[in-house]
């Protein structure tokens, strides 16, 4: 069972095109790196917060006319993945201010090579709010699962998480959707493949290292 | 076939031939032009400096006769420092250069450069004076009534008929207290050049002027009934200006809010837009919120504006090593925000490129005729190269929040153009715009591109400019 209306890519258009090719560019500095990603991350927040209901309202303008415009259901959340996950913490409250924010952190047990849950903290009322689960890199999917199966586990119905990444493999892409088809996968970009490393591949390298360390 | 019909001034006749159809003149396309001759010493400076401030218009000008004395020779030079050099011949100037400035005064296309001229020194100095957009220049020297050239593109001819005596008594006072000349050499001047000159050539220009003011500054009924004038002609000139811009936005066809006519609007489809919208429009919303929603939208309408840049390709390579083609932006971005309102998007602009370059212009509505006016101009210096003719790769981002008539948005490219700037580099964006203005923008420039959030397409609901009040909270 899959639901391909739950894929979003934004637009490919040569603007984002471009912003692409700064933060790829190996040669690109890390305060570059984190600008123009902060501008993707922003563009996918935007696309996110524009699926989210609304509800009509009618408002009086300055020159006295009323106005049929809508109004905002509220109630959202974000929940990031460590490490990398939380430099989409930002662009979230660009454009929500005092957003509440969860987090996760999941990571490959040493022994069995499969992730695991280490530590989580998300707001008591999670399952009355949209949640906008936040990982730069959809490579194989393994951990963003996990993290689904966190929410899920808190009584989140799957069609209130809205998965925002900024790289997402095609892999990655179509084995999420088929397990959890309502959730909505918000992504800047669907490179080629996985490589050997299963790395993204063209990519960008690892994110979390280019967001904070090198 | 509408054609459009000028308003004839009573008295003078004098109208202003605005271009039919598609075409758009700024008001300082034709500037008001004032001469005023007379004997050095008559007042001249004074009745000019009189009429500047009692008519009140930003960027009148006074422009003084002397900058256009012609570079002496070595041996004139020396006699220029013995006193014995006649500085009051006519041939003294430099008329051609006058005339030339003079008419690209009169043109108001571009910036004009006047020479600045040393009385230390006997010579030009290497500075210049810049003069662009003026509305009206006063220009004064006792040579002004002598050029027919000149005449020509005077529209009103002063002459200030003073008394001989004051003159003389003027000059004295003037030459010994700030010049340091003692009385010897004072009187000599007068007797040996001043006097002359103006019995040979000066007297005779005041058959050119259309009015005679004797007493100089002391003739105040004069001077009331020109400043009177003067300022109903303004008035004149400012209705024509507003006539004119109406005109633009009557086109009987209906325009087609689309890419294909360069207008660029964000999508109304879009929920989350949809409600930006109606916190934005809505009187109760709290300043902080405004402030916050606000900076949201203008950090897309800037995104929606980037789209429209030139890309080209660029080839790198990932961390990984792997090979990736993609874009790089070549344009270098210059933003120019109309005050104040235009300011209300800096914060959006600097988030979306941090080293952007910021200009400024000021255009205000007359609080009378509600003519606008440009106040203030600050272009980033890189663009002056644009005036020289050399065409950089840039787009200018002119940033306004909202265009409720249409004036300024259409003034504020004027000013761009006039530097030099081509219609295809500009991209104008603004939050809210009245259908009409649109309308009167796309009549005036066909190529300029415009990204607009909101069209109020309401028949005969213009929003006021509310904007920038909330934003700044003044």
């Amino acid at each position: 069972m899959s639901n391909q209306d739950n894929i979003l890519v934004l637009p490919q258009t040569n603007q984002l095109l471009s912003l692409y090719t700064i933060i790829r560019d190996k040669a690109t500095s890390r305060s570059d790196f984190i600008f123009y990603s902060d501008r993707i991350i922003r563009l996918l927040v935007e696309e996110g917060l524009n699926q989210l209901p609304v509800t009509p309202r009618t408002v009086q303008t300055a020159t006295g006319v009323n106005f049929d415009g809508v109004t905002f259901q509220g109630k959202i959340c974000g929940v990031s993945i460590m490490r990398a996950g939380e430099s989409m913490e930002q662009g979230l409250r660009d454009c929500c201010r005092s957003v509440r924010i969860g987090k996760i952190l999941i990571q490959r047990d040493e022994e069995t090579a499969l992730p695991k849950l280490f530590y989580d903290k998300l707001p008591e009322d999670i399952a009355d709010r949209y949640v906008f689960l936040l990982d730069p890199m959809l490579a194989t999917g393994g951990s963003a699962a996990m993290a689904v199966e966190v929410l899920m586990s808190r009584n989140v119905p799957q069609e209130r998480i809205l998965f925002l990444n900024l790289v997402a493999s095609p892999e990655g892409i179509t084995l999420f959707n088929k397990k959890y088809p309502k959730v909505k996968i918000i992504t800047g970009v669907v490179d080629q493949g996985l490589d050997d490393n299963k790395y993204i591949s063209p990519g960008l390298g690892d994110f979390g290292d280019r967001y904070y360390c090198v | 076939m509408s054609s459009y019909n000028p308003i004839t001034s009573p008295g003078t006749g004098q109208t202003i031939q605005y271009p039919k159809g598609s075409q758009y003149m700024p008001p300082w396309r034709q500037p008001y032009i004032i001469g005023i001759a007379g004997c050095s010493g008559s007042g001249k400076t004074s009745v000019s400096s009189k009429i500047i401030k009692k008519i009140n218009v930003p960027w009148t000008v006074l422009l003084s006769m002397d900058n256009f004395y012609a570079p002496l020779s070595e041996a004139d030079r020396a006699k220029a420092f013995n006193s014995e050099y006649d500085f009051d011949r006519p041939e003294a100037f430099d008329w051609d250069h006058f005339v030339k400035c003079v008419k690209d005064l009169k043109e108001g296309s571009k910036r004009v450069e006047i020479p600045v001229y040393s009385f230390e020194k006997h010579d030009r100095t290497d500075k210049v004076l810049s003069i662009y957009g003026a509305n009206v220049i006063i220009l004064e020297g006792i040579y002004v009534l002598h050029d027919p050239r000149i005449l020509e593109l005077l529209d009103m001819k002063i002459f200030v008929d003073t008394d001989l005596d004051i003159c003389l008594a003027r000059r004295l006072n003037r030459d010994i207290l700030h010049r340091g000349r003692d009385l010897t050499g004072a009187i000599l001047q007068w007797n040996r050049y001043v006097k002359p000159n103006f019995d040979k050539y000066v007297r005779l220009t005041m058959s050119n002027a259309d009015i005679l003011i004797p007493r100089g500054l002391d003739n105040t009924v004069a001077i009331e009934m020109i400043i009177k004038h003067i300022s109903r002609q303004l008035t004149l000139k400012s209705h024509q200006h507003i006539e004119h811009l109406i005109q633009l936005g009557h086109s009987p066809q209906e325009l087609e809010l689309s890419a294909q006519n360069l207008i660029y609007p964000i999508s109304e489809s879009s929920p989350q837009l949809l409600g930006i919208h109606t916190l934005l429009l809505d009187t109760q919303t709290c300043r902080g919120d405004f402030i916050f929603f606000f900076n949201r939208m203008a950090t897309i309408l800037i995104t929606a504006a980037l789209e429209l840049i030139s890309y080209a390709p660029k080839h790198v390579v990932t961390p990984q090593g792997t090979p990736f083609d993609g874009l790089q932006s070549l344009d270098e971005i210059y933003a120019i925000s109309v005050i104040r309102a235009g300011e209300c998007f800096e914060n959006s602009l600097k988030k979306t490129i941090p080293t952007i370059r910021l200009g400024k212009l000021l255009i205000q509505s007359d609080s009378q005729t509600g003519e606008p006016k440009l106040h203030t101009l600050n272009l980033p210096p890189q663009l002056e190269a644009a005036s020289e003719g050399k065409s950089g790769k840039w787009t200018i981002l002119l940033v306004d929040a909202q265009m409720t008539s249409g004036a300024a948005a259409i003034m504020a490219i004027s000013v761009l153009l006039d530097h030099g700037v081509k219609e295809e580099e500009i991209i104008f964006v603004t939050y809210l715009a009245n259908y009409v203005a649109i309308k009167r923008f796309r009549s005036a420039f066909a190529n300029v591109k415009l990204v607009v959030g909101k069209v109020e397409k309401q028949q005969g609901v213009r929003t006021p400019r509310f904007i920038d009040e909330k934003y700044y909270g003044t």
